[in-house]
């Protein structure tokens, strides 16, 4: 069967501006979007740029929009694109600079992965790991691994973080990346929470979390679930990122907006049952919050959409306060 | 008749309550039985896990407990609403651990789940329970030559492991909704992207940059009006319109209509009833393109 590839091109030594260029190929079973982009190059144009290595889904470099969407051309395949789109349309990833063709630059992504320090911090001196992790001598051999997944599980009950192959996908489809620039975005944050996490690091005074809750960082997360859904290894940064906030709020780390918000949303629900619109505005942002959208609250008002300004409390409200006491969350 | 729990959510029945009023008021049209919820608690807003997870549990276990009581599946207006009972529901039904320690809250307060209750949004409910035939031969006003953008917004659509309503990569139930209307569906990237509602009161300005630029886009490909099926998407892309068009500086002015409204619409209901003053951006131009129909 012959099907199409519409591939974005720019070069910017030659090209003005970038366009779309159209290829003719035919499939074979299996054929993945990879083969394809290969097919191109190797028979048909060979000015055509993109990264790829492994084939195997574990390198994360051919990582690039197929019909929209944030994948690996090397795990995608031709047949199921073709049945639903009808085309095969190559983008280069979202929210990062385009250096030529599906060639991005990966510098500002890993530039974040740094700033969360992703390695252990110092050693250890609490609990059955204090001596796990240490450099090498020369001769000695490992008698315990340093890392390994199963028992990276049972530390942190998640799973799936280690997975992370840094393809990118996830910063692609980020609407908190989209919408700022700075945001550390859903890997760097997922990695934060895998750090912060692990007994063996030695991060005593809960800097991790203290950092992490800076601007642009893991209250940032516009929770719009695209990292989950969209990450080739099936990772969840988003679970993580809640994680992260969950530990913050815990250790009492409430100075940002983001923990004052979900604080608040706590606790209107655990006075009314509901949620108090005006009271979570106010504790979330203050009174300059307040005030930078009054003309905005003022022009809703006039249209009649102004919250009540004490809510009514839901019928059998003493189950939710049970709740919030089993749980030893009046306080909080 | 088919009967549903009925979950509004708090927007609803507070900043949004043309929300409520008209899925109240098409459900009638479309014998849909909404049984109220009185005692049903806040949902959690999306990010009450992030505060305390077996919060989230046992809030929204008692909702879904108090559903099956009823012996119905709950019908929600809200993306985060359906998300999170969603969620809560998997979690239940898919780990003892987690439904034995839910039901031992619930216990304390005389109930009990286990597993029975389907969580829809009204779109799908729509769509899979009443019909888009049944819907068809219902509607009274033609929406034709109206382009209306489908914004989805994301947790009706994400994570797909949960709500399993749509295609997640090329969603179309809004879509076909709209043309069973008569209206004309806006072809834009961004109608499933995020409406930056979660850190509104965060970071407005990255926040409303994404609900500013869904907008300039759907109004580039020349949309008339934008229906969305979120109360928080409203807020995001009405009520904060003014703030994301300065943020982004672009000129923005496109009427966001909810999904009920749209279906309000067509089944004849009366535009003041239905709320149509309530919205920042005003429906007057979009009322009338629907009113060149009925001359």
């Amino acid at each position: 069967m012959e099907f199409k590839v519409k591939v974005y091109r720019f070069n910017p030594e030659f090209d003005d501006k970038p366009y779309y260029k159209d290829y003719v190929l035919e499939d074979f079973p299996g054929m993945t979007v990879l083969n394809a982009l290969i097919s191109i190059k190797s028979e048909i144009d060979g000015t055509l740029s993109f990264r790829r290595s492994c084939r195997s889904a574990i390198c994360g470099s051919c990582a690039m929009k197929i019909n929209g969407i944030s994948k690996l051309a090397c795990k995608t395949q031709v047949g199921p694109e073709i049945e639903k789109f009808g085309i095969i349309k190559i983008d280069p990833l979202s929210n990062m600079p385009i250096i030529r063709d599906l060639v991005v630059e990966q510098e500002g992504f890993f530039d974040k992965i740094k700033e969360i320090q992703p390695y252990l911090m110092g050693k250890s001196n609490v609990g059955e790991h204090a001596d796990d992790f240490h450099a090498l001598k020369e001769g000695e051999k490992i008698t315990q691994p340093v890392f390994f997944k199963s028992e990276f599980r049972n530390l942190t009950g998640n799973n799936d973080t280690p997975n992370c192959i840094l393809c990118e996908c996830c910063y692609s489809e980020c609407g908190g990346v989209t919408g700022n620039k700075d945001y550390l975005g859903p890997a760097a944050l997922a990695k934060l929470y895998r750090y912060s996490e692990d007994p063996r690091d030695n991060d005593k005074n809960g800097t991790r979390l203290v950092n992490g809750s800076k601007p642009n960082r893991m209250w940032d997360c516009v929770h719009c679930q695209a990292c989950e859904e969209f990450c080739p290894k099936g990772i969840s940064p988003v679970k993580s990122i809640v994680k992260l906030h969950e530990k913050a709020i815990k250790n009492s780390i409430n100075f940002s907006n983001g923990a004052k918000h979900i604080i608040s949303i706590a606790k209107s629900i655990g006075e009314t049952g509901g949620l108090d619109e005006i009271k979570v505005a106010l504790d979330t942002g203050g009174i300059t919050g307040l005030i930078s959208d009054l003309p905005m609250a003022f022009g809703a008002g006039l249209k009649g959409k102004i919250p009540p300004i004490r809510l009514k409390l839901i019928k059998d409200m003493e189950d939710i306060r049970l709740a919030y006491k089993i749980l030893d969350l009046e306080e909080k | 008749m088919i009967t549903y729990a009925y979950y509004p959510g708090c927007v609803a029945q507070e900043s949004g309550k043309e929300l409520d009023n008209t899925t109240k008021f098409i459900a009638k049209k479309l014998d849909i039985n909404l049984i109220p919820m009185p005692e049903a608690s806040c949902c959690g807003g999306g990010v009450i896990d992030g505060f305390d997870e077996n919060l989230k549990l046992f809030i929204n276990g008692r909702t879904l407990a108090l559903a099956e009581k009823k012996g119905l599946d709950i019908m929600t207006v809200c993306n985060t609403c359906t998300l999170t009972l969603s969620e809560v529901n998997e979690e239940l039904i898919n780990n003892a651990e987690s439904l034995e320690k839910t039901n031992a809250y619930l216990a304390q307060i005389g109930l009990k789940y286990s597993g029975k209750v389907k969580v829809k949004h009204l779109l799908y409910a729509i769509r899979d329970d009443v019909g888009f035939d049944n819907l068809k031969q219902k509607a009274v006003r033609s929406l034709r030559g109206v382009r209306i953008a489908p914004f989805y917004g994301c947790h009706i659509l994400r994570p797909s492991s949960i709500v399993k309503f749509d295609d997640v990569e090329n969603p179309r139930g809004l879509e076909e909704l709209i043309k069973v209307l008569e209206g004309e569906p806006v072809s834009y990237v961004r109608r499933t992207k995020c409406c930056g509602f979660q850190t509104i009161l965060v970071n407005e300005a990255a926040s409303t940059s994404l609900a500013g630029n869904a907008i300039f886009e759907a109004q580039e490909k020349e949309a008339d009006v934008m229906v969305t099926p979120c109360p928080l998407c409203h807020l995001s892309l009405d009520t904060y319109q003014t703030v994301a068009a300065k943020n982004i500086n672009k000129k923005l002015s496109l009427p966001i209509i909810h999904l009920p409204q749209l279906i309000g619409v067509a089944l004849g209901g009366d535009y003041a009833e239905m709320g149509f003053s309530r919205h920042n951006i005003s429906l007057r131009s979009v009322m009338a393109k629907i009113r060149q129909n009925e001359i």
